[in-house]
C-alpha cells in the first residue's frame, strides 16, 4: 500500500495518467460541430471572341483572358472547404448555359478541374455578345435558388454596340440573388485574334470585320447631332460608322452599372489572390455546421503529458 | 508510396523520439553508494523497456497528429461494365414534346425532360461504368469528363432541365464524344449513346474524319432518336427521288453513315416516353459484359489506428509505474 501511496506521490504518474485520459477523451468525441463558411458558387464563363484577346501576362507569357480565367478558377478549386459547391455555365449570344448544377468541391476536383480546363471559346453557339441580356437570362434560370451565388465573369465588351435605347430591364431579378461581376481584360485596347472555321488562329480582327454601332430599331442620339438623319430611311445617319470596335479591353463602368442594376457585386480580376479573397468573403459564404475533427487537440496534450514523464 | 501526410512538416516532431533515450523517466532516488547496488537485470531490462513504449507512444502521437492516411488505391476487378459517353442533343426542339408541341400541362412531358428521367436512372443502374457527358447544338460543349462520380453525372444531367440553345449540328459533338476516350487506356467497351431528335447533314470533311476515329477508338454506337410524330424516320423513302438527300432527310443519312461505319451500332427510334426507356433498358442489357474495371478504395486515415496504439502503450508505462518500487 505504501508504495502506492509513494507511486501517487510522483507527477510522472499524475502525467502518465492525464495522456492516457487525453486519448480517451479523443476517442469519444473525435469531432466537433463548428459553424464554418462553405460557398456554393455558379461560375458563368464569358466565352464570347473578345475574351481570346491576350491582355493578361502570366510566366511572361501573354495569355488570353479565357485562359487566365481558367487558371484563376482551377487554382479557386483548390483553395475552396470541403462541401462547398461549383456550378458552371457558359454565356455568349445573349443567354447563357448552364453544365452542370453545383458539384461538392472535395469529391469532385477532378471532375470541376477537367470542365474548367475543358473551357472553350469554340463551344459559343451564336457570335453575338449580348452582356446584359445573357446576365438578365442568367439571373432568372439561377433566381430559385437562394443558396447559388451567380459569379459571372465577362470583359463587359457587348457585340454590336449597345443601343443603351434597348436595354434589359433587370427590376424583376434584381436583388434575388446574391454574387459578383467579375470584370477580365486591361484597360488598354488590345487587338481581337481572329481564327478561321478550323480554328485555326489568322490574324486580329481589323476595323472592317466588325460592327462599330447598333443599327437596330432606333437611333439614341439626338437626330440633329446625326449625320445625314433621316427618321425612316436612314434612322443612324448616312455616314458609315467608324469606331474602334474591333479593339477590346475591359468595360469596367458598364460592368459596374449592370451590377449596380442588379444588386450584384464587381471585382476586377487581377491577380489569382486577391481574386480568392473577394469570392470567399463574408457576403458571399453560407454558414453551414461542418464536423472538424478535433482529435489533433487531445493528441498533443496526451503528448505534452507524456513528454513530461521523461523531462 | 501508398502512405502520406495531411500535414507532412509535424513529422519533424519524430525528433522527439529521442528525448526518452536522454531520460530514463524513471525517478531518482539518492543512494550513498552505487558500486554496492546488486546487479538486477529485470530492473535494467525494465528501463530499457519503459524507454522502447515511451519512444514508440511518442512516435505514434506524432504520426497520428501528422494524419498519416493510406492513399486511394484501384484495384483491379472483373466486373460488368463499360466507358460510356453521353451525347446530348441541346437543340431547340427537345423542349417539345413527342408531338412536336411546348409541353402545356403536368402530363405531357418534353422530350428533354423525359431523357433527363430516363438518363437519370440509367447512371444509376450502371454501377461499375465510367460515364462522361458532352452536349452539343451548333458547337459542341463539354461537360463532365469519364467519372464514377454519380453526384456530379446527375448535377450534369438535372442541369439540361435549363433552356435549350440553338440547332443540331451533330459532327462537332461526335468529335467532342470521341475525344473524351482520347487519353483512356483502351479497356473494356467504349461506347457513345448519341441521344437526339433529329440530325444535321454530315459535311464529307468530318465525315471522313469522324470515319477514322470511330474505327480507330473501337467505338460501340448507339444513337437514340426521339423521334417526333410526323416528321421523317430513318427509313423513309420519299415518293420523289430528287427528296432522298441528306439536305431533306438527314436522320435517314446519318443512319446510312453510322451504318456504314463497320462498327457495332444500334438505333432506336422511340416516338414516346416508353419507346425512350426500352431503348435505354435494351443497352443496360447488352452492355453488360465482362470487363476489367478498377474499383477505387477510398483514402484511409490511419491516424485512429496510431492513438489506439498509442493508448495502449500508455496505459502499459501506467502499469509499469505502479509496479515502481518505492523506498525512501
Amino acid at each position: 500500500m505504501l508504495a502506492k501511496r509513494e507511486c501517487f506521490k510522483d507527477f510522472r504518474f499524475w502525467c502518465l495518467t492525464l495522456a492516457l485520459v487525453a486519448l480517451v477523451m479523443l476517442f469519444l468525441f473525435p469531432k466537433v460541430k463548428q459553424s464554418g463558411p462553405v460557398y456554393q458558387m455558379t461560375f458563368i464563363v464569358d466565352i464570347t471572341r473578345s475574351m481570346n484577346t491576350e491582355d493578361y501576362r502570366y510566366n511572361g507569357e501573354m495569355i488570353s483572358r479565357l485562359e487566365y480565367v481558367k487558371m484563376t478558377l482551377r487554382e479557386l478549386l483548390s483553395s475552396l472547404p470541403c462541401q462547398s459547391k461549383v456550378g458552371l455555365g457558359v454565356f455568349t449570344e445573349r443567354r447563357s448555359s448552364l453544365l452542370f448544377q453545383p458539384i461538392e468541391v472535395c469529391s469532385g476536383f477532378n471532375e470541376l478541374d477537367a470542365a474548367i480546363a475543358a473551357l472553350d471559346w469554340q463551344s459559343a453557339w451564336a457570335a453575338d455578345s449580348r452582356i446584359a441580356h445573357g446576365l438578365l437570362n442568367t439571373l432568372d434560370m439561377l433566381k430559385d435558388d437562394q443558396e447559388t451565388r451567380l459569379i459571372f465573369i465577362s470583359d463587359g465588351h457587348e457585340a454590336p454596340p449597345l443601343n443603351s435605347r434597348y436595354g434589359p430591364d433587370f427590376s424583376t431579378v434584381k436583388d434575388k440573388i446574391k454574387g459578383l461581376i467579375v470584370g477580365v481584360g486591361g484597360l488598354e485596347p488590345k487587338p481581337i485574334p481572329k481564327f478561321d472555321q478550323q480554328g485555326k488562329r489568322v490574324g486580329f480582327y481589323g476595323a472592317d470585320d466588325v460592327p462599330h454601332r447598333s443599327t437596330f430599331g432606333e437611333s439614341d442620339l439626338n437626330p440633329e447631332s446625326i449625320q445625314g438623319y433621316d427618321a425612316r430611311n436612314a434612322p443612324f445617319g448616312s455616314e458609315a460608322a467608324a469606331g474602334s470596335e474591333h479593339l477590346s479591353r475591359l468595360y469596367e463602368p458598364y460592368l459596374k452599372q449592370l451590377a449596380a442594376e442588379t444588386g450584384l457585386g464587381y471585382q476586377r480580376l487581377t491577380e489569382t489572390a486577391a481574386f480568392n479573397q473577394a469570392l470567399q468573403s463574408e457576403a458571399l459564404a453560407l454558414n453551414k455546421d461542418i464536423w472538424i475533427d478535433r482529435r489533433w487537440q487531445f493528441a498533443s496534450m496526451a503528448l505534452l503529458a507524456l513528454l513530461l514523464v521523461f523531462i | 508510396m501508398l502512405i502520406n501526410f495531411d500535414t507532412p512538416w509535424l513529422l519533424s516532431g519524430l525528433l522527439l523520439m529521442m528525448v526518452p533515450l536522454l531520460r530514463t523517466g524513471i525517478k531518482s532516488q539518492a543512494y550513498p553508494w552505487l558500486a554496492i547496488l546488486p546487479k538486477d537485470t529485470l530492473s535494467s531490462s525494465l528501463s530499457v523497456l519503459i524507454r522502447i513504449i515511451g519512444m514508440a507512444a511518442i512516435g505514434l502521437l506524432i504520426l497520428g497528429l501528422s494524419g498519416v492516411y493510406l492513399k486511394e488505391q484501384r484495384i483491379e476487378r472483373i466486373g460488368q461494365g463499360a466507358h460510356i459517353v453521353l451525347l446530348l442533343d441541346r437543340s431547340n426542339s427537345m423542349d417539345t414534346t413527342f408531338a412536336g408541341k411546348a409541353p402545356m400541362n403536368e402530363q405531357e412531358e418534353s422530350k428533354s425532360a423525359a431523357a433527363r428521367r430516363l438518363l437519370t436512372e440509367f447512371i444509376d443502374k450502371r454501377s461499375h461504368d465510367l460515364m462522361g457527358i458532352a452536349e452539343f447544338s451548333t458547337a459542341p460543349l463539354f461537360v463532365m469528363p469519364l467519372t464514377e462520380n454519380k453526384q456530379a453525372l446527375h448535377a450534369a444531367i438535372a442541369a439540361t432541365a435549363t433552356p435549350a440553345l440553338a440547332y443540331t449540328h451533330i459532327s462537332k459533338g461526335l468529335a467532342m464524344a470521341l475525344s473524351f476516350f482520347d487519353e483512356q487506356p483502351t479497356t473494356g467497351t467504349r461506347i457513345i449513346v448519341l441521344v437526339s431528335d433529329g440530325a444535321a447533314a454530315i459535311d464529307s470533311d468530318s465525315e471522313q474524319a469522324l470515319r477514322t476515329l470511330i474505327k480507330e477508338q473501337h467505338i460501340r454506337l448507339y444513337w437514340v432518336f426521339l423521334r417526333t410524330s410526323n416528321s421523317p424516320g430513318i427509313h423513309e423513302k420519299p415518293e420523289n427521288s430528287r427528296d432522298d438527300n441528306a439536305q431533306a432527310l438527314p436522320e435517314k443519312y446519318l443512319h446510312l453513315f453510322f451504318s456504314s461505319l463497320n462498327v457495332p451500332y444500334q438505333v432506336y427510334e422511340a416516338e414516346s416516353p416508353e419507346g425512350l426507356q426500352s431503348a435505354i433498358d435494351d443497352i443496360d442489357k447488352l452492355e453488360n459484359r465482362p470487363l476489367h474495371y478498377f474499383e477505387r478504395l477510398p483514402k484511409q486515415d490511419l491516424s485512429g489506428l496510431c492513438y489506439q496504439w498509442a493508448s495502449l502503450m500508455i496505459a502499459l508505462l501506467l502499469v509499469l509505474k505502479l509496479c515502481e518500487v518505492n523506498r525512501s
